[in-house]
C-alpha cells in the first residue's frame, strides 16, 4: 500500500454511521428485486434479484452479451427497466440522491478521446463535482483529496500530463483515481483489467483488495478472470439473462452454477490451493 | 497605401463608433471562442453553420415585418437548435442531415421573404458579411448585455460543462443535472451565434467560433490553458481585425477571420516542426 489517503469524513462513512436506519440494520447497500430489462425489444435481464452487503467483494461473471453491463447500468439508473425494484442504501433508486457514495468505472472508461485537452489532475478533479455545489470552484479540502488520491494511486508525477499521452496502465489508474476521489462507499467496475498487461492487472487487483480490506469499500467488479474471482472475492454473481448468485467459500464447487451460466460444456478447473501460488497477497 | 502612424490609432480610439465596435467585438470574441472550444470537443462545430444560415430566415422576417432583427434572429436560432436536437433525438435524421435540413429551411424562407419585401439591399449584405464598425448604440447595448450574460454563465458553470463534455454518463452518475446543463448550453450556443453574426456575418460565424479553439488545442495544454489560449486568440483576431479594417477600409469580418486562420496555420506549422 502506497500510503493512506487523507479523506475527510471517511471514518464516518466507512463505519456506516451515515447509512439510513433500515440499511444500517441490514447492511444492505444494493438490493435488486425482480429486475427485468428490455433493450430493442429483447429481454436482456429477466427477473434478477440479488443483494450486495457493505464490505462485500463481488465478482460479476458471464459470457459476452450476457447482460453484465446492462444490469449495472440499470442498477445505477442510467438505463430504464420494465419491472422490478432497485434500492441503494435503503432508498428507492428513483429517490436516491447521494450519488457521491457510489463510484462507477465504465467498460470504456479508458477509451477516451486522446486529443481532449485535459490534464491528469483536471480529469481526477472532475470526480469531485456535485450537484449541491454546482457553479462553485473546488475548495481546499477538494484539492487536498485530489492530491491525496493522486498520491495513493502513484500518479502524482503524472498530474500535469495530458491524458492522451498516458500508457494503458496509467490511464487505468487515472480513471480509477477519478472514481475514488469522491470517496465512495461502493465501487463498481466494468471489466477494468481488459487490455492491460498481466503485471498491471496484478497491481490493480492488489489495490482493489486493499480498498476492500483497509478502507472497507464494497466492490462489485465485472471480470472474465474466473481465477481472480475465486481466489480474491467473497461472492460471485453470474449473469446470462438470468442472474444467479453465490458466496465463494473454501469447499465451494463453482462448476454447477458456471455450467448454468456458460452452458453444459463449460468446465472450470479450480483448486483453492492454487490461489496461494498464483497470487501472493500482502 | 497611406502611411499609418500611431496617431491614427489613437485618433480611432476617440471615435464613438470605434469604441462601440471594439467593446462589442471583444465581448463577442470572449463568448464565442470559449463556447467554440466546447463545441469542438463535443464534435458539434458544424451545428453553428446550420444555425447561422437558418437565422437568415429570422433576419429576413424581421426586415419584412419591421420588427427588431435581434429578436427574430434569436427566436429563429432557438427554433433551429430545437429542430436539430429534435430530429436527432427522434432518429429522423443523422446529425449532419438534421443540420442540413434546418439550414435549408431557414435560408430558403429568408430568400423568399426578402424577394417579397422587394429584394436585397445593404442591410441584407451586412448580415451575410458582418458590420461591426457600423454597430449602433442600441445594438451595442443588446449585444453587450447578451454577451455578458453568456460569459457569466460560462464562468459559473464551466466545470460542469467540462464534465458533461468529457463524459456525459459519468456526469449523470455524479448527480449533475445533465439535461438542464445540455439545454442551457444549447441555448447559449444559439445566442452566441446571433451576436457573432453582427461581428463577422452569417458566412464566417463557424470559422469565428471554431478557429480559436482548434488552434489552442494544438498546444498540448491543460483544459484551463487551452480555454485561456482560445480566448486570447479570439481577442487578438477581433482587435487586430477591427483596427486594420478601420485603417485600411477593408471588411472587418474578412480581416478577423483571416488573422485567425493565420494564427492557426502558423501554430500548426510550428507544432509540426517543433
Ligand atoms: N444500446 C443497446 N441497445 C440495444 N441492445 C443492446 C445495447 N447494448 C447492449 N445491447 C444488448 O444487450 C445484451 C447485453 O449486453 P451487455 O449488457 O453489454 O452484455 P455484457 O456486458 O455482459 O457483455 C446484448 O445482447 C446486446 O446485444
Ligand atoms: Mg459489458
Amino acid at each position: 500500500m502506497k500510503g493512506k489517503v487523507d479523506l475527510e469524513g471517511c471514518d464516518e462513512k466507512c463505519d456506516g454511521h451515515q447509512l439510513t436506519s433500515d440499511a444500517r440494520h441490514s447492511g444492505k447497500v444494493i438490493e435488486v428485486e425482480g429486475l427485468t430489462v428490455v433493450r430493442s425489444g429483447q429481454t436482456v435481464i429477466q427477473n434478477a434479484s440479488f443483494v450486495v452487503h457493505a464490505g462485500d467483494y463481488i465478482g460479476m461473471v458471464g459470457p459476452n452479451g450476457g447482460g453484465k453491463t446492462t444490469i449495472l447500468k440499470a442498477v445505477l439508473g442510467v438505463i430504464p427497466f420494465v419491472s422490478g425494484r432497485v434500492r441503494l442504501f435503503g432508498h428507492d433508486l428513483r429517490h436516491f440522491k447521494d450519488w457521491g457514495r457510489i463510484a462507477y468505472l465504465s467498460q470504456n472508461a479508458i477509451a477516451f478521446d486522446e486529443q481532449f485537452p485535459l490534464s491528469v489532475r483536471e480529469l481526477v478533479s472532475l470526480g469531485r463535482l456535485t450537484r449541491k455545489r454546482m457553479g462553485r470552484p473546488l475548495g481546499r479540502e477538494d484539492r487536498k483529496t485530489v492530491e491525496g488520491t493522486l498520491k495513493y494511486m502513484g500518479i502524482s508525477d503524472l498530474a500535469k500530463k495530458r491524458i492522451g499521452q498516458l500508457s494503458g496502465g496509467q490511464k487505468q489508474r487515472v480513471v480509477l483515481a477519478k472514481a475514488l476521489v469522491r470517496d465512495p462507499s461502493i465501487l463498481i467496475l466494468d471489466e477494468p483489467v481488459s487490455g492491460v498487461d498481466s503485471q498491471t492487472q496484478e497491481r490493480f487487483y492488489k489495490l482493489l483488495s486493499d480498498l476492500n480490506l483497509e478502507r472497507k469499500m464494497t466492490i462489485l467488479m465485472v471480470s472474465h478472470d474466473l481465477a481472480a474471482v475465486f481466489c480474491r472475492m467473497s461472492h460471485m454473481i453470474c449473469v446470462n439473462r438470468l442472474v444467479r448468485t453465490s458466496p465463494i467459500t473454501d469447499h465451494f464447487d463453482p462448476n454447477p452454477i458456471l455450467k448454468e451460466t456458460y452452458g453444459e460444456h463449460f468446465q472450470f478447473a479450480y483448486h483453492q490451493h492454487q490461489c496461494k501460488g498464483e497470487f501472493k497477497d500482502g | 497605401m497611406a502611411e499609418i502612424g500611431l496617431n491614427d490609432l489613437a485618433d480611432l480610439l476617440g471615435y464613438q463608433f470605434f469604441q462601440f465596435a471594439l467593446i462589442g467585438g471583444i465581448l463577442v470574441a470572449i463568448t464565442c471562442s470559449w463556447i467554440g472550444l466546447f463545441l469542438i470537443l463535443k464534435k458539434q462545430s458544424m451545428i453553428t453553420d446550420g444555425i447561422a444560415h437558418s437565422v437568415f430566415g429570422g433576419i429576413a422576417l424581421g426586415l419584412f415585418l419591421g420588427i427588431n432583427v435581434l429578436w427574430t434572429s434569436l427566436a429563429t436560432a432557438l427554433a433551429s437548435m430545437t429542430g436539430i436536437t429534435y430530429l436527432r433525438k427522434k432518429g429522423m435524421a443523422q446529425s449532419d442531415s438534421a443540420i442540413a435540413v434546418m439550414m435549408a429551411l431557414g435560408f430558403s424562407t429568408g430568400l423568399i421573404l426578402i424577394s417579397l419585401a422587394g429584394g436585397f439591399n445593404v442591410d441584407v449584405f451586412s448580415y451575410l458579411f458582418g458590420s461591426i464598425l457600423t454597430i449602433s448604440k442600441g445594438e451595442i447595448y443588446s449585444v453587450a448585455t447578451v454577451a455578458i450574460l453568456a460569459i457569466a454563465y460560462l464562468w459559473t458553470f464551466h466545470r460542469e460543462l467540462l464534465s458533461l463534455t468529457f463524459d456525459e454518463e459519468d456526469s449523470r452518475l455524479l448527480g449533475l443535472p445533465v439535461t438542464l446543463l445540455s439545454v442551457s448550453f444549447n441555448i447559449l450556443v444559439a445566442v452566441a451565434i446571433v451576436i457573432s453574426i453582427k461581428v463577422v456575418g452569417i458566412i464566417l460565424v463557424t470559422a469565428f467560433m471554431v478557429l480559436p479553439g482548434l488552434t489552442a488545442i494544438q498546444f498540448n495544454l491543460s483544459f484551463k490553458g487551452t480555454a485561456v489560449t482560445s480566448i486570447l486568440i479570439g481577442l487578438v483576431g477581433v482587435i487586430s481585425g477591427i483596427f486594420l479594417s478601420a485603417l485600411f477600409d477593408v471588411a472587418a469580418s474578412g480581416v478577423i477571420v483571416f488573422v485567425m486562420v493565420g494564427i492557426f496555420v502558423t501554430s500548426a506549422i510550428y507544432n509540426k516542426l517543433g
